[in-house]
Order: C-alpha cells, then sequence, then structure tokens
C-alpha cells in the first residue's frame, strides 16, 4: 500500500510528459469553423461592380462552390489569387468573392489588373457578412456544398495542397467524411 | 570575436558541469565544490557579458543582437534586450541557477560530505542540460555573416520600459531558486536522511526563491498595469500561470518544511513539494518557449525546442519521483496531533495550496485537452473560470491564515482559543461593514467576503487580540517572528487590494476634442490639447487631461506612440497614482479632425495590491536570511 | 453643466455616427452609452470577449482590426438592449466557444469545473481517512 501511494505521483508525472509530448506534436493554428454544416447565412449586400445591385444569399446559387474573403490590403491574398483563376479556368468549382473592408476601387483595379476569378463579388465593406460567417482576417475560404451547406473553411492561403486535403472530397457530394 | 568567446565560454561550463556533476555522484570523497561552482559562475558571468558586450558596441552581425536591439534604442534597454528573447534568457537562467548554487555552497555547513556532494551533482547536471540545450539549439552567439545587417529589428516597444530592467531577472532568480530544493530533497533521499536536518537547510532557501518569485510576479503585474494600457493588471494568461503555479507549491513547501523541522513529520509531503516546486519551473519554461500555449508573453519557438525542455523537464522530474518510489527511505513516524493543532492547520493550508496549483495548471492546459478530446474543438479558458475557482480557495486559506500564529504544535485539549476567535470573527465583520459602507456607496457581496479576510488575516498576523500580554514581551514577539508576521500581513494587504479593486472600479469610455469637457465619478475631465512629441525612437501625440474636483486639481498625460524601426504602435496610460485609488487615462483613436477617444479608469485601492507584495517580498526575505545566518 | 455638455455630445456624435459610417475609412471606436447598466455590460462584454486573431487578448485590450469590428458589434448588440448572454451566445455560435474566456458549463466540459472540488474532496478524503486509521 505505501509503496502504492508513493509510485502515484511518478504515475501522474507520465501521464502529464505523455499529455505534454502530444500537445507538442498537434499542429492547429486554425480557428475550427463552427458554422461547419450549417447553411450560408442570409444577407443582402451590394455588388463590387455595381453598388446600385444587391446580392443576398439566393444568388450563391451556382453549387458547389467556394466563397473566397479577400481585400487588396492582404499579402497573403494575392499569393493565391493564381490558384482561384485556376479554379475558374479549369471549371474546378464555382468561386464567389466576398471583397472584405476594403476600397471598392483599388478592389475593381486588381481585378482588372491580375483577373477576375470570382462568379460573383460581394462588397462586405463593413465586415457584417464576415461577421456572419466567423472571419477573423483574410484570406479564408469556406466550401459550400450542392445543397448550400457550409463543409469546410480554411485560413490561410488556398493552394493546391490545402485544396486536395480540405475540399476536393466535398466537390462530390460525399457526406461522409 | 568576442561572440566566439562567449560561446566558448559556454562549452567549457558545458563540459565542467559535466565533470563536476559526475564526480559529484562517483566519488566518494569530499570534493572542491566551492572552487568549482566559483569557476563555473566566472564562465556564465563572462559569457553573459560577452553577449551584453556584443549589444553594446551594436554588432549586429550577431544573429540575436539583430533581432533584438537597433542603434537608435536606448543604451539602458540595449543592455537589458539581453533577455529579450529565448536565447539570451536561457543565460539569464544558467547563470542564475549558478549564483545560487554558489552562495548555497557557500553557506552550507553541514559536515556530510555525501550531502554537499549529491546537492552539487544535481545542481551541476541541470546546469549541464541547460547549457546542452541551449549550446545546441539556442546559441545567442551565431552569426550572421559574411554581410551583418546594418541595423537591427528593435526591441518590441511593449518591452522598452523600466519595468523590463528588472522584472525578468528578479523572476528568474525566483524559478531558478527551486533548483536548491528541489536538489537537497534528492541528494537526502539518497544519502538516506530525510529528516528534520534536511528540512531546516532547505527552508531557508526555499522562502530566498519565494521572496525573489513574489518579486518578480508582482512586478510582472504592476508594468502590465502601467504598460498595457487598459487598467487590468493579472489576465489569467498561461504564461502568468505558469509563475503562479510554482509560487503556489514553494508557499506551501515552506510551510511543510516547517512542519517537518519542527515535527518530523511530514517529509513525504516536503520531498514531493520539492520536487513538484522545481517541476512547475521547468513546466513553466517549457509551457512558455514550446510553443503550445498562445500567449503575449510566449517566445515564439518551434515544438523541436519545446520536445528538448520536455525530456529535460521528463529526466528530472521522473528521476525525483523514482528515487522517491524507490529510495526513499522515510520510515513513517507515528504522527500525535489533534484536528485543532497547527500540524493540521498546515496539512489542510498545503492541501489547499496544492489543489489550487493543480486546478490552475489544468484550467490552462484545458483548452488543449479538450481540443484532443472533441477532435478539433477550441474552447477558451480565462479569467472568468479562474476567478471562479480561487475565490473559495483564497477564503478558506485567508481564514487558515488569520489563526496560524494562535494555534500550537501537537496535541492539546485546550479548545479556548476557539471563543476568542468568534469574538474576533464577530468585531471584524462589523468592522468591515461599517468600513465598506464610509467609504464607498454600495455594499457588493464579494466585496465584504475579501475585505472580511484581509482585516482577519491582519488581526490573526498581529496577534492583538490574543492576550493582553506586556507590550514589552509583545516587542520581543514581534522580532522574534518578524519576518513571518510581515509576509502574511502582506497578504492581508494584497487581498484587501484585489477585494476593493475587483468590486468597486469604474471605467467609462468618451470622445473628446481639446477644450472640451466631460464628467466622470465628480469630477471634471477636460482635454487641455494634443502635442507631437518626438521621443528617441519614436514620435507620439500626447493628450494633456485636466482633471478637477472640489478637492484637487491635476494634469495627467497619455499617449499613442508609433516607434520608428518596427512601426509599432503603442498606448502609454496617464496614471494619477495615490494610495486609495489610482485614476486611469488610456488614449484610445482619433476619431475625426482633433477628437480622441479616451477610456478613464478610477481603480480604487490598486496599490495595496503591489505593496502587499513588496511586503511579503520583505518578510520571506528576512526570515530567510536569518535563518541562514543562524545555520 | 457637464451633463448637459455630455448629452449635446452624444446627440453630435450620434448624428455624425451614422453619416461617418459612410464617410469614414478609419472605423471608430468611441461607445458612449445613456446609462451606467449598459456601459457596465459593454465593459463587462468587451473583457471576457476574446480577440480571435490576437495572441491571448480579451477585446477590450486589443487594436487589431477584426478586435475593432467585433468591439462595434457588441455595441451595436448592447445598444439593441440584449443582454450579456445574449451578446454571447451571439458570438459563439459564429466563432464558437474559443470567444468567450468563460467556458461554458456542459458535458465537455463538466471535467473542467468540477475537478477542482472533487481533486479537493478526494484528497482531504484520503488523508482523514488514513488519520483516523492510525
Amino acid at each position: 500500500m505505501k509503496n502504492l501511494l508513493n509510485l502515484l505521483p511518478l504515475i501522474a508525472f507520465v501521464i502529464l510528459i505523455a499529455v505534454l509530448y502530444s500537445f507538442l506534436t498537434q499542429d492547429n493554428d486554425q480557428l475550427e469553423s463552427v458554422l461547419v454544416d450549417q447553411s450560408v447565412p442570409e444577407f443582402r449586400l451590394p455588388s463590387l461592380e455595381n453598388p446600385e445591385i444587391a446580392i443576398s444569399k439566393s444568388n450563391i446559387n451556382k453549387l458547389p462552390a467556394v466563397i473566397n474573403v479577400w481585400a487588396t490590403w492582404c499579402i497573403a491574398c494575392k499569393v493565391e489569387h493564381p490558384f482561384l483563376m485556376k479554379l475558374k479556368e479549369e471549371s474546378i468549382v464555382t468561386v464567389y468573392g466576398l471583397n472584405y473592408k476594403d476600397n471598392r476601387t483599388k478592389a475593381l483595379d486588381l481585378l482588372k489588373k491580375d483577373g477576375n476569378p470570382f462568379e460573383l463579388s460581394i462588397f462586405d465593406e463593413y465586415g457584417k457578412l464576415a461577421i456572419d460567417l466567423g472571419v477573423y482576417g483574410a484570406p479564408e475560404t469556406f466550401f459550400i456544398d450542392k445543397k448550400g451547406i457550409i463543409r469546410e473553411r480554411h485560413v490561410g492561403v488556398l493552394t493546391t495542397k490545402v485544396w486536395k486535403e480540405k475540399f476536393e472530397r466535398f466537390l462530390n457530394g460525399d457526406n461522409d467524411v | 570575436m568576442i561572440p566566439e568567446i562567449g560561446h566558448i565560454l559556454l562549452v567549457i561550463a558545458l563540459v565542467l558541469s559535466f565533470v563536476g556533476g559526475l564526480g559529484a555522484f562517483a566519488l566518494k570523497r569530499e570534493l572542491p565544490v566551492l572552487k568549482i561552482s566559483f569557476i563555473l559562475n566566472l564562465l556564465l558571468i563572462g559569457s553573459f557579458f560577452a553577449l551584453i558586450y556584443s549589444f553594446l558596441i551594436d554588432d549586429f552581425s550577431v544573429a540575436y543582437v539583430a533581432q533584438n536591439s537597433n542603434t537608435n534604442l536606448p543604451i539602458y534597454y540595449k543592455f537589458a534586450a539581453t533577455w529579450g528573447a529565448h536565447e539570451g534568457s536561457l543565460i539569464l537562467w544558467i547563470l542564475s541557477m549558478n549564483i545560487w548554487l554558489l552562495t548555497f555552497i557557500f553557506f552550507d555547513n553541514s559536515k556530510n560530505t555525501n550531502f554537499s556532494n549529491y546537492v552539487f551533482g544535481v545542481c551541476c547536471l541541470v546546469i549541464f542540460s541547460f547549457l546542452l540545450f541551449t549550446i545546441f539549439t539556442s546559441n545567442p552567439f551565431e552569426r550572421i555573416l559574411p554581410i551583418p545587417p546594418i541595423n537591427g529589428a528593435d526591441l518590441n516597444p511593449s518591452l522598452q520600459d523600466f519595468a523590463f530592467t528588472v522584472h525578468p531577472p528578479l523572476l528568474y532568480f525566483g524559478y531558478s531558486g527551486l533548483l536548491i530544493p528541489f536538489a537537497i530533497s534528492i541528494s537526502a533521499m539518497l544519502s538516506g536522511q530525510p529528516n528534520k536536518d534536511w528540512a531546516s537547510s532547505s527552508r531557508p532557501w526555499t522562502l530566498l526563491a519565494c521572496s525573489f518569485l513574489t518579486i518578480g510576479i508582482g512586478l510582472g503585474s504592476w508594468w502590465a498595469y502601467y504598460e498595457l494600457g487598459w487598467g487590468g493588471w493579472w489576465f489569467w494568461d498561461p504564461v502568468e500561470n505558469a509563475a503562479f503555479v510554482p509560487w503556489l507549491l514553494a508557499v506551501a513547501l515552506v510551510h511543510s518544511l516547517l512542519v517537518t523541522e519542527n515535527r518530523n513529520i511530514f517529509i513525504n509531503w516536503s520531498l514531493l513539494l520539492s520536487i513538484f516546486a522545481f517541476a512547475a519551473s521547468l513546466l513553466g519554461t517549457f509551457l512558455v518557449r514550446s510553443g503550445i500555449l498562445t500567449s503575449v508573453h510566449a517566445f515564439a519557438l518551434d515544438p523541436e525546442r519545446g520536445l528538448f525542455i520536455l525530456g529535460i523537464f521528463s529526466f528530472f522530474v521522473l528521476g525525483g519521483l523514482v528515487i522517491f518510489a524507490f529510495k526513499n527511505s522515510t520510515k513513517n513516524v507515528a504522527s500525535i496531533y489533534s484536528l485543532n493543532s497547527k500540524e493540521f492547520g498546515l496539512l489542510l493550508n498545503n492541501l489547499l495550496l496544492v489543489v489550487l496549483a493543480v486546478s490552475i495548471l489544468f484550467g490552462t492546459l484545458y483548452p488543449l485537452i479538450y481540443e484532443a478530446f472533441t477532435d478539433g474543438k477550441q474552447i477558451s479558458v480565462g479569467a472568468p473560470y479562474f476567478e471562479f475557482i480561487i475565490f473559495p480557495f483564497a477564503i478558506l486559506l485567508g481564514l487558515l491564515q488569520g489563526i496560524a500564529l494562535y494555534i500550537s504544535w501537537g496535541s492539546t485539549k485546550s479548545f479556548s482559543f476557539i471563543g476568542k476567535l468568534i469574538v474576533e470573527a464577530i468585531s471584524i465583520s462589523l468592522l468591515t461593514l461599517v468600513l465598506l459602507f464610509i467609504l464607498f456607496d454600495e455594499l457588493i457581496s464579494a466585496s465584504f467576503f475579501t475585505i472580511f479576510i484581509f482585516a482577519w488575516i491582519l488581526a490573526g498576523s498581529l496577534m492583538i487580540n490574543f492576550s493582553l500580554k506586556p507590550f514589552a514581551n509583545y516587542l520581543d514577539f514581534v522580532n522574534r517572528r518578524i519576518g513571518v508576521m510581515l509576509s502574511h500581513i502582506g497578504m492581508a494587504l494584497l487581498v484587501l487590494g484585489v477585494g476593493v479593486v475587483s468590486s468597486y472600479s469604474s471605467e467609462k469610455e468618451l470622445i473628446i476634442k481639446p477644450g472640451e469637457k466631460v464628467e466622470f465619478l465628480n469630477k471634471d475631465i477636460e482635454l487641455l490639447a494634443i502635442k507631437d512629441v518626438q521621443g528617441p525612437n519614436f514620435i507620439s501625440k500626447t493628450a494633456e487631461i485636466k482633471v478637477s474636483d472640489d478637492k484637487r486639481v491635476f494634469n495627467i498625460q497619455s499617449e499613442k506612440r508609433t516607434y520608428f524601426p518596427s512601426g509599432q504602435v503603442t498606448t502609454e496610460a496617464g496614471i494619477d497614482t495615490g494610495l486609495f485609488r489610482d485614476f486611469y487615462v488610456s488614449m484610445g483613436d482619433n476619431f475625426k479632425e482633433d477628437s480622441w477617444s479616451f477610456r478613464l479608469q478610477s481603480k480604487p485601492f490598486i496599490r495595496w495590491i503591489w505593496l502587499g507584495a513588496l511586503l511579503i517580498t520583505l518578510g520571506t526575505f528576512i526570515s530567510s536570511i536569518n535563518l541562514i545566518r543562524k545555520q | 453643466m457637464g451633463i448637459m455638455m455630455f448629452r449635446k455630445l452624444l446627440t453630435i456624435f450620434f448624428v455624425t455616427f451614422i453619416f461617418g459610417l459612410t464617410l469614414a475609412e478609419e472605423p471608430n471606436e468611441v461607445y458612449p452609452f445613456e446609462d451606467s447598466i449598459h456601459e457596465e455590460r459593454f465593459q463587462s462584454l468587451l473583457n471576457e470577449l476574446r480577440c480571435p486573431k490576437c495572441q491571448g487578448s480579451n477585446l477590450a485590450g486589443s487594436n487589431a482590426p477584426i478586435a475593432i469590428d467585433l468591439k462595434r458589434e457588441v455595441y451595436r448588440l448592447v445598444k439593441l438592449g440584449k443582454t450579456e448572454k445574449e451578446v454571447k451566445t451571439y458570438l459563439v455560435d459564429r466563432y464558437g466557444n474559443f470567444i468567450v474566456y468563460d467556458p461554458p458549463f456542459e458535458s465537455d466540459t463538466y471535467a473542467l469545473w468540477l475537478a477542482p472540488l472533487i481533486i479537493f474532496l478526494i484528497t482531504f478524503s484520503v488523508i482523514l481517512f488514513r488519520r483516523f486509521s492510525n
């Protein structure tokens, strides 16, 4: 009994160390989105190209699609822009743009200069829709499946690797993850 | 050249500590531990100076200097930048461990060769492992060659402050000081003598480490208060918790050693706490540097280095616990003490401290545990949680602390002190209620408890009601116990500060233009002007604010600073300090033209928190020095 | 005199705020309230909500763009009369439990909230047991 009691602290610390070790090997620098498995929230915002035209949830209808949150002040967004162009040009998936807290003129200039991968561009000047989506920075990309449900969110630059690992499987309407 | 010398000195120290450690365990005869330790200190001081020198001459070919300094940095910050980031702070850690070892050896009067050797050996091994880590993964002397940068990245502006020159060294001395009790306990177990003599040799050093930890943590809190610009003084940030947990365990250790020293019991408690306190120190180092926890304080590091530190942690803590499990020859002395004895009171005290420490650690790590168990969901555990759990512990610990000096050792049938306590409790409660109604307009129930505890601890520490002894006897009593009285009174003041400021602070955000006035807490607040000011490495917009009421008028300044090399913007708060109230102003943003937003706060009794910490530091320091001199 | 001035400022602020929204490039950071209950609720929320992008900072202590946006959102909700709980739920629905420093009390977190009490009871019982069996 005495020996067991003496071993208790040792056992407790072995467990602690194992736990700490597992934390070290955990890799997580992104916030998980809590909107996964929910539909895109309702919204009504002006279009980037034309402030007179309003875009709402019903306009997000060419599914499956991705919604890409970007801005001209976001340097990483420029890095992922070619990949977004590729998604459009190779008709892999529809890309909707959410221009986040940006300057309309600058944004339109950029799209003219570098190409416009977006089916539609939403102008979210104050980040209202972004907050409803749980966005906390740019770039971010949401995958919307055939039924209009958000399946995954990626924070950071969208690359081929990220696409293959996180988004590709939702293209076929897989419900098993 | 100098950086290379610094590096070589570290390598020599590495070899020497290894040889010293090995020799201490392998050889049975007396080693020249004083000389070896002295040389180790010279080597580390030399290396430390080499780094400081590189900073002072702006040697940007040294990568660490380039990352943490700049030609425009004021000279005293260049000096302090030595410990501004991971690599340099490790040198500080290692140096402080060496200083502790040398000091311990110098004052060590035990005639037991085995004992001294083992203490020396354990310390050398710890020093060796830290040096290994530094030299192989975190070398501060690495060079950027062949083309060194023209200028450095600059020291983080938040660190460019007086407190930065004192807070880290004092805190590190506290952390590393727990090495000595750890080494003593290992040594006691290995040389077969974990008993009261061992305890009496360990207690003064534990007290001294406590002293440094207290002032280190206190300075950190004070600094965060005026530096971060929004008036908070403790955030339950993982790194803060990483310093609080060893403090709690060190306090428990001091009390456990007291019992072991006096009654030769609680030996296992004392041994385990010696190991746990140092473990908590190492764990703190791990948490801060491994990158597993997000914190404004954390050093941004990679998991590989975290793994190395975890390895060091595992080796020493598991090693200690293995020795505890298998080589511990403690025979349990049949301990006879009644429920109303000092022993039982201290047992409860230590239990509460340890459970609190474990709970805080658990809460700090919980987000990671939660993420692992829920497959990715995230959660935050912050102030609301920690404040909720510490409250009952603080009340119970406070109650115990108030009766600590009244109860006696051993078994006693006398319960007479309970009657006196009840009278005291009632009179203090009434006094508290009266005080609260006089000082503040409202009674917030949480503050009643905290202020009651303050008075309770104060009365208990001063022993003013216990018996009407002749004053001369009382003076003699105080003189003998000045250390413990100061520490406990300090605790009381800290509780008072925390209680009042938590319940009775007020704040207001407002917008104002120069020349405009606003009212806040019966005072007129007028923004006099916004000036442009040039600093050595920053430009600032300084707001001059006039505060006036019936009793007095004073001016207060707050700034928004932009630092040159980094472009970082900081808020410098303006504080009108007072013993009973701090008036706190922080500048917000430029709204339109010359309108600016400000946050005004009143923080009553906040200074008592740090006053209390200062007294605890002083009390533990005095106790420790007195004990060392007696040895 | 002070109150009059303050009310005047408040009106000016509101008028400019509404128009300023369309003109201002910088989001403003000023949140006056008419009564102290709402003011306190607002301040309390700012202290208990976490900035999603910062290194461990609450909304009160952060000037990150997202923190400013969220502060504005909290202000809007408090102004609408939402309770503290409602505001927190609103944000948790969008950002998850990460955004509140007060972890919820639900099946996943029972261990967290009850651990201190349970650990204390167990160890205390063990100590008493050993003491009285001697």
